[in-house]
Order: structure tokens, then C-alpha cells, then sequence
């Protein structure tokens, strides 16, 4: 078993490997912007400004964030699978350090998301000002839970023949339960209540996917 | 072949009995014989799986492809369970509450589930290899039973339910509890539902043992 100090020096290192590749061509980063802001256009175009329904601003504002995410996150490991180049990653880190990599990876490419994508959907849907802390605070677990799910249903998806094509389907079931809290969270803060259950579980529940993962990824890689 | 057979008239009297012989509940009116189907099919639903995932954890332990063979085998009578019990209920609520589905939490946590297999299935309708294929479904079993209790726990957060559970069992109740028969009904077809699924559940593997063994 690697010592820690060399496990987080893996996963800082897989961490820049991806930057550094995402970098180069850009590719996941365009399509998934793209994505996420025709989403958000056929949204609103829809539907027009919403001032004063924060029941439809809060579930649409996560149905965007889902979808955008859902289309881009698995992106990492198929890349890989896709490039001929996991077995070469394998033989220099562990699976839980590859993971944790792509993870913090994902967790990075949903920031950027999220921050051309929530100042433009609050412009365009015309909804009252959220309240700043507790928004964000679920903005930024939410992301977490997000990224640790699709992590690790990403990591499974990407040995099937389905891939992409699956990859919606298989996670969507994972990522109920954070669609659920999320969005009963972000209705609530619109309405001036509190958000601390909200935000427990969001935690919890990142953190019960981030143990079953460092659980769970040996068992994806080994063969 | 006496326990098919036994199975087949402990099931028909109690189908029968439950027609004819149990009362009805205030309120419920005739709708209260569908407890006799849809609360055993719910739970069958729940035994499988359950089964499925204690098997995909198994295997993942000890890597023999007999826990696999189980796992399988439960998930796809899960499904068809889940569906019977989706189907009775949303008739149920159609007669009762006016409308076939209205993401009452019961709704939505059995509707979780179905999702939850039709995922699983799917993994599996993707892998050739049997290895390959028994560890990415165990694995996805494992992450998707993280899901479960947070589901069970933020449902009712969101929604209040208007399933009439909390009612029936209570047995006390001023809306006049459960009668002594139909507790008898309920409990036969529970037990004769969960005989039905181990004895499925046995062909489906035997089938599955007999595919795997012909193709190799």
C-alpha cells in the first residue's frame, strides 16, 4: 500500500495531467459550455423571465446544471478508455489516486460550469436575489455530491459498450437524491427559510459516495 | 412438484378467501383487496433487492460467479415485481385519489427503484464478458444501494404522503384498524408471494447456469 504523502502526490499529478490534456484541446471544456448554455436558452425561451415562481427557477436552474454535467463528466474516463491510454495511467497510480485525480478534476470543470452558467441564468429567467451565502453553500456541495457520483458511475460506464449513451440513464437513479435536496434547498433559500437540512444531507451524502468509492474503485480496475 | 402444487392452492385460497370471506376497511371500500396483491409485491420487491445487492457484494468479496447467477436472477424478477406493484397501486390511487400518478413519496421511491434496476439490467446488457460483466454490476449494486436510505430520508422532507400505511397496521385505529381477516389474508399472500419469488428465483438460476454452460 502507497503511503499517503505518495498517493496525494499521484492524485496531484493525474489532477494536472488532466488540466494539462483538457488544455491542449479544449474539447470537453467547449462541448460541455456549449451544451449547458443552449440548455439554459431553450430554457428560458421557453419560459420566459420568472420573477416570482422560485419553485420553477429552483428545479430548472438544477435540471440545467444536471444536464450539463451529465453530458460532460464521464468524459474523463472515456477519454481514456477511448485513447488506449488507462492501462499506461494504471501502471503508474493506484485506482483510488486516478479517481480522486478525475474527481477533483470533475469537481474544477463543474466551477467553471457553474460560473458561466448560474450568473446567466439569474439574468436571463429575471428571478429575485438569491440569498448569497446560503446559495452558494449549496451550489458548492451540491457540486461535490455531483462530482463524487458521477466520478465513480463514470469510472464504471466508461468499461461498457454503451458509454455515452448510457451514462445518463446509469447515474440519474445515483443523483436523485442530490437533484431532491438541492433543489428543495435552493426554492427555500429564494423563500428566506432555512437550508441547513439541505445542506447536511447534501454533505452526507458526498461524503457516504466518496467512502464508497475509495471502497469500490479497486474492484472497477482490476483485471 | 407437491410444493408447486401446494404453492398454487395456498396462493388461490388466499385470493379467494381475500374476495369473499375478508372484510372491507371504511374509507377504502373495495379498494382494500388490493392489499392482498400490491403490499406482497411490494415487498418481494424490497426481498429482491436486497437479495441482489447482499449477492453483488458477495461476489465482490469472494469473485465466484454463482453470486452473480443470484444477483441477476433477483434483479430481473425485482423488476417485474416492482412493476406489478407499480401497476396495482397506481390503479389503487387512481380509484382513491383521483389521479394515476402524483409523486406521492411512495410513488417516487418505488419509481427509484425501477430506475435503479433498469439501470442495473442495462449494465449488464453491456458487457459481453462474464467477469467484466458480474464486477461493473456488483459495483453499480453497491453505489446505487448508497442511494437508497438518502432517498427514503429526503422524500418525505419535500412531500407529505397520503399512502394509507401508517393506517392499516396500526390495527387500533378509530377509522376502524384492521380486521383480524384480513390481517390472516394479507399475511398468506405475503408469505405465498415470497415462496413464489425463491421458487422463480431457483428456475432463473438453473436457467442462467444452463445458458452460461451451453455457450461455453
Amino acid at each position: 500500500m502507497a503511503s499517503a504523502g505518495s498517493t496525494s502526490r499521484a492524485v496531484w499529478a493525474v489532477l494536472t495531467k488532466e488540466c494539462r490534456s483538457e488544455w491542449r484541446t479544449r474539447y470537453g471544456l467547449n462541448a460541455a459550455l456549449l451544451f449547458a448554455v443552449t440548455t439554459l436558452v431553450t430554457v428560458s425561451f421557453a419560459v420566459g423571465q420568472l420573477p416570482d415562481r422560485t419553485d420553477l427557477l429552483s428545479a430548472l436552474l438544477w435540471v440545467v446544471l444536471l444536464f450539463a454535467s451529465l453530458a460532460s463528466l464521464a468524459h474523463t474516463f472515456v477519454r481514456e478508455i477511448d485513447g488506449h491510454t488507462m492501462t499506461f495511467l494504471r501502471l503508474v497510480a493506484s485506482p483510488t489516486a486516478i479517481a480522486l485525480g478525475k474527481l477533483l478534476f470533475n469537481l474544477l470543470f463543474l466551477l467553471l460550469l457553474e460560473i458561466v452558467i448560474v450568473p446567466l441564468y439569474l439574468l436571463l429567467m429575471g428571478g429575485p436575489a438569491p440569498q448569497w451565502g446560503r446559495f452558494l453553500g449549496l451550489l458548492a456541495l451540491g457540486s461535490v455530491a455531483l462530482a463524487a457520483a458521477t466520478t465513480l458511475v463514470g469510472a464504471l460506464i466508461a468499461q461498457t459498450r454503451g458509454r455515452g449513451a448510457l451514462f445518463a440513464g446509469v447515474s440519474i437513479p445515483v443523483l436523485l437524491p442530490i437533484f431532491a435536496a438541492a433543489v428543495s434547498g435552493t426554492r427555500a433559500q429564494w423563500e428566506g427559510a432555512a437550508v441547513g437540512g439541505e445542506l447536511r444531507l447534501l454533505a452526507a451524502y458526498a461524503a457516504a459516495m466518496l467512502a464508497a468509492g475509495l471502497l469500490l474503485y479497486d474492484h472497477l480496475w482490476e483485471d | 412438484m407437491v410444493w408447486r402444487i401446494l404453492l398454487f392452492a395456498w396462493i388461490s385460497v388466499a385470493m379467494v378467501l381475500g374476495f369473499t370471506w375478508a372484510p372491507v376497511v371504511p374509507f377504502l371500500e373495495e379498494t382494500t383487496r388490493v392489499i392482498y396483491f400490491h403490499v406482497p409485491a411490494a415487498w418481494v420487491t424490497v426481498v429482491a433487492l436486497a437479495w441482489s445487492m447482499v449477492h453483488s457484494i458477495l461476489y465482490l468479496r469472494r469473485r465466484d460467479l454463482k453470486h452473480d447467477d443470484q444477483a441477476a436472477a433477483a434483479a430481473e424478477l425485482g423488476v417485474m415485481f416492482c412493476l406489478l406493484a407499480t401497476i396495482s397501486g397506481s390503479l389503487w390511487a387512481k380509484a382513491q385519489w383521483g389521479s394515476y400518478w402524483n409523486w406521492d413519496p411512495r410513488e417516487t421511491t418505488i419509481f427509484f427503484l425501477l430506475l435503479v434496476y433498469g439501470a442495473y439490467l442495462a449494465i449488464r446488457g453491456a458487457v459481453e464478458e462474464p467477469a467484466k460483466r458480474a464486477r461493473l454490476s456488483a459495483v453499480y449494486s453497491a453505489v446505487a444501494f448508497v442511494a437508497v436510505p438518502f432517498l427514503m430520508f429526503v422524500v418525505p422532507r419535500i412531500h407529505a404522503t397520503l399512502h394509507p400505511s401508517p393506517i392499516l397496521p396500526a390495527g387500533g385505529e378509530s377509522s376502524g384498524g384492521m380486521d383480524p381477516r384480513i390481517r390472516v389474508v394479507f399475511w398468506a399472500m405475503v408469505a405465498g408471494f415470497t415462496a413464489l419469488f425463491f421458487w422463480m428465483l431457483s428456475l432463473r438460476i438453473r436457467l442462467g447456469r444452463l445458458e452460461r454452460e451451453s455457450a461455453a
